[in-house]
């Protein structure tokens, strides 16, 4: 038995107060009477009055402290278990993309499972192994078990994912499974370098790999200007070398698999180029592939979504007849754009926008169903929940992977002078946050509500609207329109593998781990058309210096009997409970 | 909480004070047997006419009979001052379960109430810390119980007090004879209470100590607890509440009432105890009647 804190004994200082507060309760609970004119003429009772009486109240009270403070001090009893018998092996497995290597005698992820087989197969009769797969995440493929066959049987149905390495957590998590079995040691097999801080523990490591030939497509970004007509549209590759030598690589680009465009690249030993194509012919998934294949081909394809033009149209709800002329130059200036401007009052008595259009409420913030986004709402709107207006601010931070704001590199000289400082519905998330000289709130904030993409924007749009200290706001704005305005059933999600997507309804977060185009049926009962790639430099750089095998340094940990500490700290608070409630009964007697 | 001046009268006001003495020389409504006056409504004797006399007086019926010149005397009319003290100090309230100035306050507007419907003038004053406190007016209607009632519901028990020192000197302080009801519970030394009721007496006042008493005064209990704290001075004291000793104290007490009932015999003075549990209607109608104090109308 002992004590997980000790220094809590200091409470028993509780005690002597309590015994002081019982004298002082005593002296206190002596009985007023008119006169002590007939009691002075009986005798005194000294040993009544000197000494410390306690009655049952008093030994309530004490059994209470004691119990309360004999939780705090979280008293434990260390139960001893019999030793295990046999040893045990703890094999973390590297099951990360850069495993999908091709070296000369097969894949490194065969090499390092032959090479877990081989280590598997020495291990004395009885020896008890766990199997942790390690991608971007651990994994317990198999629990401690001493059954030969299941060990085998779960070592051949793993397979390496499309997902970067994060070996660590996989690790650590190796390292306190054996740190509890008893002499138990751990071997990883990955195509990483050994970890110097992993080393001093019970650990065998066993690298694989040495060839470095990959060329990779490490980005694929498309670029579609709000409401254009589809011509300006671009899609920008990033292609990396991450070979020693020179390559030459063949680039091709389709679109929903029709060809569309093919380069021819040189590129130096590990270097890097930028390739752009521009003016596609149609929209859907646009696939860039480079050839001829590498050592790693799961990074040789990358996919995009190039949205089909959607023009413009436009309700615009304001009582401010500069800004419907500002509206009216600006949507003049897209192809096929239509604007429909009502004032608020005209906005209730036509009850909503039509099908396909986006409404933008400047100043007001009416409660209506559809696309929309909220320009300056005024204070105190239910909506966007506005504070209060502030005379300016600028942009500070801003979630550069929301499509609202993605690719806009001017937010950071966005200042704004009228702006309502926004608060944060529960139904949208912050796009852009903003600074004035007294707070920090939110500039943009969009969501979905009622089935409908919505926006808010503290900002009121200056007029005219093509200034160009305008301009950055403006772009804001498109973005917010041509977001809310998406069909939300037809864009397709892009993912990277391994990294979670936020998505709506249960469970809230997509996570892929193969490369390439399905259909996924999400949380909310749709069905969405999801692009994974992988777009990991590190992952994909897949250079080493050849084979290693690092025995472990440190002997496994050998425990004679290991000590279960169980703390009973809780019953004595419930203890102390039960106390406290027949005190309370005892006082309420009295 | 102030007493209900209309349930008062409703219960006491068939009842008449007969009280002897204190009868002064203030013309009143009161009529005073065996005093005689030169004016008055009640004949009650006939004296020879010296000169001076009114002769509005003069019984002319008993000159033409008897040739004597006589003139009529009446009973005298004097107003009789009802002097209500009342105990206020913490003793009074020492002990919440017997409410004695609760009580206290219900006896003094009964004597009120009976007091004022016998014909007297009533004024009732606080015996406060450190001596003589509040006084009411003097009333001599029905009316002016309300303000009595009120001030009597004002009534808060705290501070010590000396009560033989607080009726000596309300007794300096109050040269017109009347009548006076001490209430208190008078648990006090006995002697200390002689100089002030000697003092009262010699000024002819018609004094009654109605004492107020609570029950777990008259008999405390034994789980009473061991330690008693005085309400005045603070001063503890620890005593073993064996039965042995409640009966010493039983008997002690019956020597307080002993000694008090002397001291007020000494100083022409009337006693009587009053127990909180005791209805104080029953009080009035039982022992005061019994002691010729009160009596139906």
């Amino acid at each position: 038995m002992g004590l997980a804190n000790p220094i809590g004994a200091l409470a028993l200082v509780a005690v002597a107060v309590l015994v002081a507060l019982t004298l002082h309760q005593r002296r206190r609970r002596a009985r007023r009477v008119s006169s002590l004119l007939l009691w002075r003429q009986l005798p005194t009772a000294p040993a009544e009055r000197r000494r410390f009486r306690p009655d049952l109240l008093f030994f309530l009270q004490l059994a209470m402290l004691l119990a309360l403070i004999g939780g705090y001090v979280r008293p434990y009893l260390a139960s001893s278990t019999p030793p295990a018998s046999g040893t045990a092996l703890v094999v973390v497995l590297d099951c990360s993309a850069s495993m999908q290597a091709r070296e000369a005698d097969g894949t490194r992820f065969e090499l390092a499972r032959d090479k877990v087989r081989a280590v598997i197969a020495a291990q004395a009769q009885g020896t008890r192994i766990m199997l942790v797969s390690a991608a971007e995440r651990p994994h317990v493929v198999l629990r401690w078990s001493d059954d030969a066959a299941r060990v085998a049987s779960a070592l051949d149905a793993l397979a390496p994912l499309d997902t970067p390495t994060r070996l660590e957590p996989a690790v650590e998590l190796a390292l306190g499974a054996a740190s509890r079995s008893n002499g138990a040691t751990v071997l990883i097999a990955t195509d990483l370098p050994p970890a110097p801080q992993v080393r001093r523990g019970p650990v065998r490591w066993i690298q694989v790999g040495g060839t470095a030939d990959n060329v990779a497509i490490t980005a694929l970004t498309v670029d579609s200007p709000p409401f254009g007509d589809g011509r300006d549209r671009r899609v920008l590759a990033l292609v990396q070398n991450f070979g020693a030598t020179p390559r030459t690589t063949t680039i091709t680009a389709t679109i929903d698999d029709a060809p569309w465009t093919q380069r021819t690249l040189e590129l130096p030993a590990r270097g890097t180029e930028q390739v752009l194509f521009d003016g596609p012919r149609g929209s859907g998934v646009v696939r860039v592939r480079i050839t001829p294949d590498d050592a790693l081909p799961v990074d040789d394809e990358a996919v995009a979504w190039l949205p089909p033009p959607h023009p413009l149209d436009l309700v615009l709800v304001t009582d401010a007849d500069a800004m419907a002329t500002a509206f009216s130059s600006l949507v003049a200036a897209l192809p096929d754009a239509r604007l429909e401007v009502v004032n608020a009052a005209g906005w209730r008595e036509r009850g909503g926008a039509s099908t396909g259009q986006v409404a933008l409420f400047d100043h007001v913030a009416p409660d209506g169903s559809g696309p929309a986004l909220f320009v300056a709402p005024p204070p105190g709107d239910p909506i966007c929940r506005g504070a209060r207006r502030l005379d300016g601010a600028a942009a500070i931070d801003w979630d550069d992977t929301h499509p609202i704001v993605q690719g806009l590199d001017a937010l950071e000289a966005l200042e704004v002078g009228d702006v309502t400082q926004l608060g944060r519905p529960s139904w949208a998330r912050v796009v852009i946050d903003a600074a004035s000289q007294r707070a920090t709130f939110p500039l943009l904030t969009a969501g979905e509500r009622d089935g409908h993409r919505q926006a808010c924007l503290g900002a009121a749009l200056p007029v005219p609207l093509t200034s160009s200290d305008a301009l950055p706001l403006l772009m804001v704005a498109l973005g917010a329109l041509r977001w809310a305005s998406a069909d939300t059933a037809e864009t397709p999600l892009t993912v990277e593998t391994g990294v979670p997507l936020l998505v709506t309804g249960e469970p809230s977060a997509l996570l892929v781990d193969r490369v390439g185009v399905r259909r996924v049926a999400l949380g909310d009962g749709r069905e969405r058309l999801v692009l994974a790639n992988l777009f990991d430099a590190t992952e994909s750089d897949i250079g080493r210096d050849g084979d290693g095998d690092w025995p472990a340094l440190a002997p496994p940990r050998l425990i004679a009997a290991t000590a279960a500490p169980h703390e009973f700290g809780w019953w004595l608070y419930a203890v102390g409970a039960a106390l406290l409630a027949v005190e309370w009964a005892v006082g309420a007697r009295r | 909480m102030t007493p209900d001046p209309a349930a008062a009268v409703a219960r006491y006001a068939h009842l008449g004070l007969h009280l002897a003495g204190g009868v002064g020389d203030r013309p009143g409504e009161r009529r005073i047997p065996g005093r005689t006056d030169v004016t008055g409504i009640e004949p009650e004797a006939w004296t020879p006419y010296t000169p001076g006399d009114d002769l509005r007086h003069l019984d002319w019926n008993a000159l033409g009979r008897l040739d004597t010149l006589l003139v009529r005397r009446f009973t005298a009319e004097r107003e009789v001052v009802l002097h209500l003290l009342l105990d206020t100090s913490a003793s009074m309230d020492a002990c919440a379960d017997d409410h004695k100035l609760a009580t206290a306050t219900e006896l003094a507007l009964a004597l009120a109430t009976i007091g004022v419907s016998s014909g007297y003038a009533l004024r009732l004053t606080f015996l406060e810390d450190g001596g003589l406190g509040r006084r009411s007016a003097r009333h001599r209607r029905r009316t002016g119980l309300i303000a009595l009632a009120t001030m009597l519901g004002d009534a808060t028990a705290g501070g010590a007090l000396d009560v033989g020192a607080a009726l000596g000197d309300w007794a300096h302080r109050h040269r017109e004879r009347g009548v006076v009801f001490i209430l208190s519970d008078l648990l006090v030394e006995p002697a200390s209470l002689e100089p002030g009721l000697a003092a009262l007496h010699a000024r002819g006042f018609a004094v009654h100590l109605l004492q107020v008493l609570g029950r777990s005064e008259w008999e405390p209990s034994a789980h009473a607890g061991g330690s008693f704290e005085d309400a005045e001075s603070g001063a503890v004291h620890t005593v073993a509440c064996t039965p042995t000793v409640l009966a010493r104290y039983h008997e002690l007490l019956e020597q307080h009432q002993m000694a008090l009932a002397a001291v007020a015999s000494r100083t022409g003075a009337t006693h009587a105890c009053l127990l909180t549990d005791t209805p104080v209607h029953a009080f009035v109608t039982g022992e005061l009647a019994r002691r010729g104090l009160v009596r139906p109308r």
